[in-house]
C-alpha cells in the first residue's frame, strides 16, 4: 500500500507543521500585538490632530514607508513565536518519536518545518501589508506604490529568516524551547547594544554592516552632498533594513547613502558615500550567509540527535 | 531462515553504561515475538535502534532484510512503530495525525479515506476522531499509538508494553489485535513486561537481561528450559493406585507421587506426553477431573534466567 515519492511526504511535514503553527498562542499573541501597534501607528496621529487642531498631511507614501512596521524586534519576536519550539518542541514533547520514524528522512522534515515557517511567516506578514494598506490609505489618502508591496514582504521575510536561524541552531543544539527563546533573545540584544557600543569605540562603523540587526546608519542622497540634517531619509545598512532598502531602490535605483561620524566638539564629518545598491546587496548577502551557516548547523544538529528519552 | 529482525553483535553504550551488549537476535517473519526483561534490561534501547532512533556502537542490523543505517527512510517503510506510552502534537485532532502520517506512507487519499476510518474503528476511536489529541486520555493516545503503528500496511509491527495504561478491558481488545495482525500475516515484534500477555500471543520469545539474550526460542521451548523435564499434575475423580502403577513404568517418566485424588508426574522430558499419561491412567480404569502442567509457567522460566548471573555482566 506505502509508496509514492518524495514530495507528498515533504509537503505531509508542511502541513503537520503548518497546523502546528497556526494554533500557535505564541504566534497568534505576537501577530495581535503587531496588529495592535500597527493600530496605534495609523490611529495615534488622528487623534493627535484632533486634540492639537492641526491638519494631518496626506501622505501617499506611507504605507510602502512603513512596510509591516514592525521594526527590528518585532521581526526578532515574529521568529521566535514562528521557530522556538519548530525542533526542540519535537524533542522535548516527545513527538520526535514518532515523527523521526516515519519513513521521512530528516533532511525532509526539517526542509518542511522551514518551509512552514516561512509560509507561516510570510501569511503573517502579508496579512500586517494589507491591514496597514487599508489603514494608511483611510488615514493618509490614497496610497501610491503599493504594486512594490511584495519586494516589502520578501525583505521582511529574508530579514526574519536571519533571526529564525538563530532560533532554529541553538534550538536544535540545546533540545530547548527556552533555550532556543532565551538564546537567541541574548543574540539579539548583544548585537543591538553591544555591537554599536564596540564600533563606535573602535572607530569603525563598517563592522556593523557585517553583522546581524540594524547595522550601520547612514543617510540618503542623489548626486552631490550635504550633511545628516539636510539629506533625505535615514538608512539602515543591517539585515534588519532589506524590506525599506529594496522598496527605496526599486523607486530610485540611483540614489546613494552617505554616512557621518560626530567628532570632537560634536562636529559631523563626512566619511563616505556608496550607492543605496551596494548597500542592499551587502545586507541581502550578509542575511543569507548568516541564515545558510546557521540553517546548516540546525539541520547537521537534527540529522544526528538521537533520541533518548 | 527468513528473518524479518536480525542483530548481530549489537552494542549500545550510554557513557559509562552499556545498555545492549553484542546482542544477537533473530525475529522470523509471520510471527509473533516476545520480547522479555525486566526494567532497564535493554528492551527499548535495541527497539529504538531497530527503528532509528538511536545509533548502535557496533554490530549490525538488519530489518526486512535491509541493512538498518542512519536515518534510512526506505526501511522505515514498511515497519510500523508503537513506543511506550506515545505522546503526540497534542493541538492536532487523531484524524489529522493519522492522515498526516498516512501521507508520510506515501497513501493515496482514496487509500487513507478507506483505511483510517478503519482504523479508528478497530482501535476503538471512532467517533473522537474530531477531538484534540490534547483532550484525549492516556488510554486513547494508546490507542491512537496503535492505530498509527498499523498505517501504510506495515509488515513489520513493533509495539513496546502496547497495554501500559490501559484497562482490562481494552488490555485484552489489544491482544486480540495482535493475534489478527499475526493472522493477517505480519510480523509482531512485542515487548512487554506482561508475561501473561506475552504467553497468550507470542509464537516465539527472546528474554533479554543487562543487555545479553539469556534466550530465544519457541514459546514451547522457552518453558521447557527449567532444568530436567517438566511436571504434570492430574486430578483423578477417586484415588487410583493403579493408575499411579502404570505411570511409573513409562519410559519418561521420572517420579510419581500420590496424595490423595492428585497425582504429581515428574518426567524426564520436555516434549508434550500429555496424551500419553492420560491414556495411561484412563487404561488402568482412572478417571480424570484436570490435568495441566505445574511450575512451567513463562513466569517460571522468566524468573529463573533472570536471577542467574550474566557471563560478563556486572
Amino acid at each position: 500500500m506505502a509508496g509514492g515519492g518524495w514530495a507528498p511526504r515533504f509537503w505531509a511535514v508542511v502541513r503537520y507543521e503548518l497546523l502546528w503553527n497556526i494554533r500557535k498562542k505564541k504566534l497568534i499573541g505576537v501577530l495581535v500585538l503587531a496588529l495592535l501597534l500597527a493600530t496605534l501607528a495609523l490611529v495615534l496621529p488622528v487623534v493627535l490632530s484632533n486634540v492639537t487642531g492641526l491638519e494631518l498631511a496626506r501622505n501617499p507614501n506611507y504605507v510602502v514607508d512603513t512596510g509591516i512596521g514592525v521594526g527590528g524586534l518585532g521581526m526578532f519576536l515574529f521568529a521566535v513565536a514562528v521557530a522556538m519550539n519548530s525542533i526542540s518542541g519535537e524533542f522535548e514533547g516527545g513527538t520526535a518519536v514518532t515523527l523521526l520514524t516515519k519513513p521521512v528522512s530528516r533532511t525532509t522534515i526539517f526542509l518542511g518545518k522551514l518551509t512552514a515557517a516561512l509560509i507561516t511567516l510570510g501569511s503573517a506578514y502579508a496579512l500586517l501589508l494589507a491591514y496597514m494598506a487599508v489603514g494608511g490609505t483611510i488615514v493618509y489618502g490614497p496610497q501610491e506604490n503599493l504594486h512594490l508591496l511584495p519586494l516589502s514582504l520578501l525583505g521582511a521575510t529574508l530579514s526574519t529568516l536571519m533571526w529564525m536561524s538563530i532560533v532554529l541552531a541553538v534550538g536544535s543544539i540545546s533540545k530547548s524551547s527556552l533555550l532556543a527563546a532565551l538564546g537567541s533573545f541574548g543574540v539579539f540584544m548583544a548585537l543591538a547594544v553591544g555591537s554599536p557600543i564596540i564600533s563606535m569605540a573602535s572607530d569603525q562603523a563598517w563592522i556593523l554592516s557585517y553583522l546581524p540587526g540594524g547595522g550601520a546608519t547612514g543617510y540618503l542622497a542623489g548626486a552631490g552632498g550635504g550633511t545628516p540634517y539636510t539629506l533625505g531619509a535615514a538608512v539602515s545598512t543591517g539585515t534588519d533594513g532589506i524590506a525599506a532598502n529594496l522598496v527605496r531602490y526599486a523607486l530610485n535605483p540611483s540614489l546613494n547613502v552617505t554616512f557621518f561620524k560626530v567628532a570632537n566638539r560634536m562636529q559631523v564629518v563626512e566619511l563616505y558615500s556608496e550607492p543605496l545598491s551596494a548597500v542592499l546587496a551587502r545586507s541581502i548577502l550578509v542575511a543569507s550567509a548568516y541564515s545558510a551557516v546557521l540553517l546548516a548547523a540546525a539541520w547537521y544538529t537534527f540529522r544526528r540527535a538521537e533520541v533518548l528519552d | 531462515m527468513d528473518l524479518a529482525v536480525e542483530t548481530v553483535g549489537l552494542t549500545k553504550r550510554y557513557s559509562q553504561l552499556t545498555a545492549v551488549k553484542g546482542l544477537n537476535l533473530e525475529v522470523r517473519r509471520n510471527s509473533v515475538h516476545g520480547f522479555l526483561g525486566p526494567n532497564g534490561a535493554g528492551k527499548t534501547t535495541t527497539i529504538k535502534i531497530l527503528v532509528g532512533l538511536l545509533r548502535a556502537d557496533e554490530g549490525v542490523v538488519r530489518v526486512l532484510g535491509r541493512e538498518v543505517r542512519w536515518d534510512a527512510p526506505e526501511t522505515r517503510l514498511k515497519v510500523g512503530y508503537m513506543p511506550e506510552l506515545p505522546r503526540f502534537p497534542r493541538h492536532l485532532k487523531g484524524r489529522e495525525l493519522l492522515d498526516i502520517y498516512g501521507r508520510m506512507y506515501g497513501m493515496s487519499e482514496q487509500q487513507r479515506r478507506e483505511e483510517i476510518p478503519r482504523l479508528l474503528e478497530v482501535v476503538g476511536l471512532k467517533g473522537r476522531e474530531g477531538d484534540l489529541i490534547g483532550k484525549y486520555s492516556k488510554g486513547m493516545q494508546q490507542r491512537l499509538g496503535i492505530a498509527q503503528a498499523l498505517l501504510g500496511d506495515p509488515e513489520l509491527v513493533i509495539l513496546d508494553e502496547p497495554s501500559l495504561g490501559l484497562d482490562p478491558v481494552s488490555m485484552v481488545e489489544v491482544r486480540n489485535l495482535m493475534k489478527g495482525m499475526a493472522k493477517e500475516g505480519r510480523t509482531v515484534f512485542l515487548s512487554s513486561h506482561l508475561l501473561f500477555e506475552v504467553e497468550q500471543v507470542c509464537s516465539h520469545v527472546t528474554v533479554i537481561h543487562r543487555g545479553v539474550a539469556l534466550a530465544s526460542d519457541t514459546l514451547q521451548n522457552i518453558r521447557g528450559m527449567l532444568m530436567g523435564g517438566g511436571v504434570v499434575e492430574v486430578e483423578l475423580a477417586e484415588p487410583c493406585e493403579a493408575a499411579a502403577e502404570s505411570l511409573r513404568s513409562l519410559p519418561f517418566v521420572s517420579r510419581v507421587e500420590q496424595s490423595g485424588r492428585i497425582l504429581t508426574v515428574e518426567l524426564k522430558t520436555r516434549d508434550d506426553v500429555r496424551a500419553h499419561i492420560s491414556r495411561a491412567i484412563t487404561g488402568s480404569g482412572g478417571v480424570i477431573v484436570a490435568m495441566g502442567w505445574k511450575g512451567r509457567t513463562l513466569e517460571d522460566v522468566f524468573l529463573q534466567l533472570v536471577s542467574k548471573p550474566v557471563e560478563g555482566g556486572a
